[in-house]
């Protein structure tokens, strides 16, 4: 392993002589000028691919302007008895739903039972007339009169000019988010906080927008109030499914940014340039994923993929087999783009067999062919060229040891630069190896996540000591940090870890990052 | 356009889960996979070379969603299609109502083609009599004949019951009484196959019948069309519609 990123990394080097030089001298080789966006290891030298680089703010801030706005407090002073009330409530109707249940368990679960009460966490989606749409667990027709109280519960605050956030009770929250014509509710018995169950809901919101376009959403619920959405979501049901394992697994989802298939850069140019010479009049963005990582990603000029739309298609494209079939034409609404209508995504493999999946936005439902043709040419071309011979042997090993990086005591961490709304993260150590241990390696930098990203209070820099491992976050305008070290290590220790850290990603940019984006 | 050269744009709908991506995975790969359903977004395209004697037809077979939210997009697809295979599953009874629901679409799409032809003819020949060219009655009525034997052969429809090995495993599972959807494939002038995807059976029979069809017809109309250049209508809707892409 060692072996090999030398090898690449020297490739690297050779390929700096090449005439595209992207002005490394520009950069300063110590990270500390890295506190200031732009600058630090994985920057971008040009423009971004997205839209808006520290999201995380982008995407909650929507909910809490109009909360603030709405002058809404907060469940505590004089709502609490209120809320007291309402809780008492839920737990009668979920009683009440215990009752009803047993006729419709077909859809696998009995929502009477412990084990479906004792899902981490569910998720509901219901319409503002009380309609169930979605349920993580257990089948919607059983849940229609818990559902009815969740609306009811919502409404009732609204009739006072006040806005539902959370209620919490007893190891569990449940929290709102009320987007008409949606209403999306979260119960949650993990220990993330209530923007991180939001930013959750949001994300199920914006699958559902993606599928179907507000315009048309707000449409069906205009002409008709009490539509069963879910006549128009059959079938979806698993990419929401999908989106919320990922939500618990991914942490693209959690930094609001994506990671790149390592790929020595000159390969990487060559595959860019391929791909953007391949346009067309109505192309808007060309996206070449393999796996879960983006290889490469050319857009329109001045146009911005949002790192939201770009998770929603990966999520289409990395939960459904049908795209191997043949060439697929799918319209899709881009949320952070446009609620209101769709683009066209050609979506095929580059070969049968291959992760590498090509996906093509048009805004032109009759572009089909010139989508094919393009995808055609940007084959030929790549074929043609020693690069994709280089890409196919990048894809067998698609992630790196964190030996690599020569920190003894370090485990894992998750890295993203700002400016460029990419992250890197070595793959998972043995010790991480399993789906359980995985996931709370997971939960525990989502707590990390929630303190540097408090509402109130949001730290800077976090060191914290558990028990399995001793964790550091730090947080600065260029760059978010997450590190996992050996119970056994100490907080100085950690702290020079992390400059030797930054020093090795900022030697390795080329290969993990984007650093030149392309346009048509 | 394409660099796959495609001669006839077959189009399959129906229901979803009635198995029509297994359909075209049977036809086109010789495989049936098992495993949880998958239902298909949006659509699918593959284009299949079939040999036919000497010639080879290559068919552009478009794999629509069956699901509701696809809906408007299928009409997108079936314009200009040359078959459309309407299926169903033989265990559902409610799949060959919507069965009967495209085959209503397939007809009025068609309708609206022939009107258009109908008013095309009407200007054709006003233009041809301004000009001054001198076109006798006998000269023109197989022109529009033509026209018209095209516009009929747009969309030639193949009504298609699927899981045919569940029936044969299990006689009382059937929901459509065999007479009945032959009655109903006779009523629109529809072939009538009953295929499984699991076992292969009749899918190859199913698609090679429609790449003989569209040959025929190209046959047909080649002869008939001396004199008549179409291609010369530079007019878009009769162009995109008479000619296959």
């Amino acid at each position: 392993m060692d072996g090999e990123a030398q090898n690449e990394s020297v490739a690297c080097e050779k390929a700096t002589l090449a005439p595209v030089d992207r002005l490394r001298s520009n950069r300063a080789e110590s990270p500390t000028p890295g506190l200031v966006e732009g600058t630090e290891p994985g920057a971008v030298q040009k423009s971004a691919f997205f839209a808006h680089a520290q999201s995380f703010e982008d995407l909650t801030a929507e909910a809490e302007e109009k909360a603030e706005q709405e002058g809404v407090v907060e469940d505590s002073g004089q709502t609490e008895d209120e809320l007291q009330v309402l809780v008492g409530e839920r737990t009668i109707t979920e009683q009440h739903a215990q009752d009803v249940s047993p006729q419709s368990r077909s859809k696998e679960e009995d929502m009477s039972s412990e084990a479906w009460r004792s899902h981490r966490k569910h998720v509901f989606v219901l319409s503002e007339a009380g309609k169930p749409i979605y349920t993580r667990y257990g089948s919607e027709e059983a849940l229609s009169s818990t559902m009815g109280v969740m609306m009811a519960l919502v409404s009732f605050v609204e009739s006072d000019k006040n806005t539902i956030r959370s209620i919490h009770a007893d190891g569990c929250k449940v929290i709102f988010l009320a987007k008409s014509p949606l209403v999306l509710v979260g119960v949650s018995q993990t220990y993330q906080s209530d923007k991180e169950l939001l930013r959750e809901l949001q994300y199920i919101y914006y699958q559902i927008v993606s599928l179907l376009t507000l315009t048309q959403l707000n449409h069906i619920f205009q002409n008709k109030q009490n539509y069963d959405l879910r006549r128009l979501l059959a079938g979806s049901e698993y990419l929401t499914d999908n989106l919320l394992h990922r939500l618990d697994r991914d942490p693209g989802l959690l930094l609001s940014a994506v990671t790149c298939l390592p790929l020595s850069n000159s390969v990487r140019d060559v595959v860019s340039s391929s791909l953007q010479a391949a346009k067309a009049k109505n192309l808007v963005f060309s996206i070449l994923l393999a796996g879960d990582r983006l290889v490469t990603l050319v857009r329109k000029k001045d146009q911005f993929l949002h790192h939201i739309d770009l998770h929603l298609v990966m999520n289409l494209v990395g939960s459904s087999s049908s795209f191997r079939e043949g060439e697929g034409w799918t319209p899709i609404c881009l949320p952070k783009f446009n609620t209101a209508g769709f683009f066209h995504a050609h979506i095929s493999y580059l070969e049968s067999a291959s992760d590498l999946c090509l996906i093509l936005v048009s805004t032109d439902r009759e572009d089909f062919f010139n989508m094919s043709d393009c995808k055609q040419r940007f084959l030929e071309r790549l074929t043609k060229r020693t690069a994709y011979q280089a890409l196919k042997e990048a894809l067998k090993c698609p992630s790196y040891s964190v030996e690599q990086v020569g920190i003894p005591e370090l485990r894992h961490f998750l890295y993203k630069s700002k400016s460029s709304g990419l992250y890197t993260s070595p793959e998972f150590p043995e010790l991480y190896q399993s789906d359980e241990e995985q996931e709370r390696l997971m939960g525990l930098y989502q707590d990390l996540h929630s303190h540097l990203h408090h509402p109130v209070r949001p730290l800077r820099f976090f060191y914290r000591c558990t028990n399995k491992e001793n964790l550091l976050a730090w947080v600065t305008n260029g760059f978010q940090l997450y590190l996992c070290f050996s119970p056994l290590g100490t907080k100085a220790m950690a702290v020079s870890a992390v400059n030797k850290l930054l020093k090795w990603i900022r030697k390795e940019e080329d290969r993990l990052f984007i650093l030149s984006p392309l346009t048509y | 356009m394409s660099t796959i050269r495609v001669d006839a744009k077959v189009v399959m709908l129906g229901k979803e889960s009635v198995g029509k991506t297994s359909l075209v995975e049977r036809y086109v790969h010789h495989r049936f996979l098992v495993g949880p359903y998958q239902n298909t977004i949006g659509a699918a395209f593959v284009a299949k070379p079939i040999q036919l004697g000497e010639k080879v037809v290559t068919l552009g077979i478009w794999d629509t969603a069956g699901s509701e939210r696809y809906e408007a997009m299928s009409r997108i697809y079936y314009r200009g299609a040359r078959a459309a295979i309407v299926c169903y599953d033989l265990t559902d009874s409610s799949s060959f109502q919507r069965a009967r629901f495209w085959v209503k679409e397939l007809q009025n799409c068609e309708e609206v083609i022939e009107q258009v032809l109908y008013v095309l003819y009407h200007i054709l020949k006003w233009e041809t009599l301004k000009v001054g060219f001198f076109l006798s009655s006998v000269n023109n009525g197989p022109r529009l004949h033509t026209i018209l034997f095209v516009a009929l052969q747009q969309c030639k429809i193949y009504l298609c019951g699927t899981k045919n090995d569940l029936i044969t495993a299990d006689r009382s599972l059937r929901q459509i009484d065999y007479h009945d959807a032959q009655d109903f494939a006779e009523e629109i002038g529809a072939q009538y196959f009953e295929t499984s995807s699991k076992t292969g059976n009749n899918v190859d029979e199913l698609f090679h019948k429609v790449a003989e069809d569209y040959n025929n017809a190209a046959f047909q109309f080649m002869s008939e069309e001396s004199g008549v250049d179409l291609g010369q209508k530079k007019d878009s809707y009769f162009y995109s519609c008479c000619h296959n892409n």
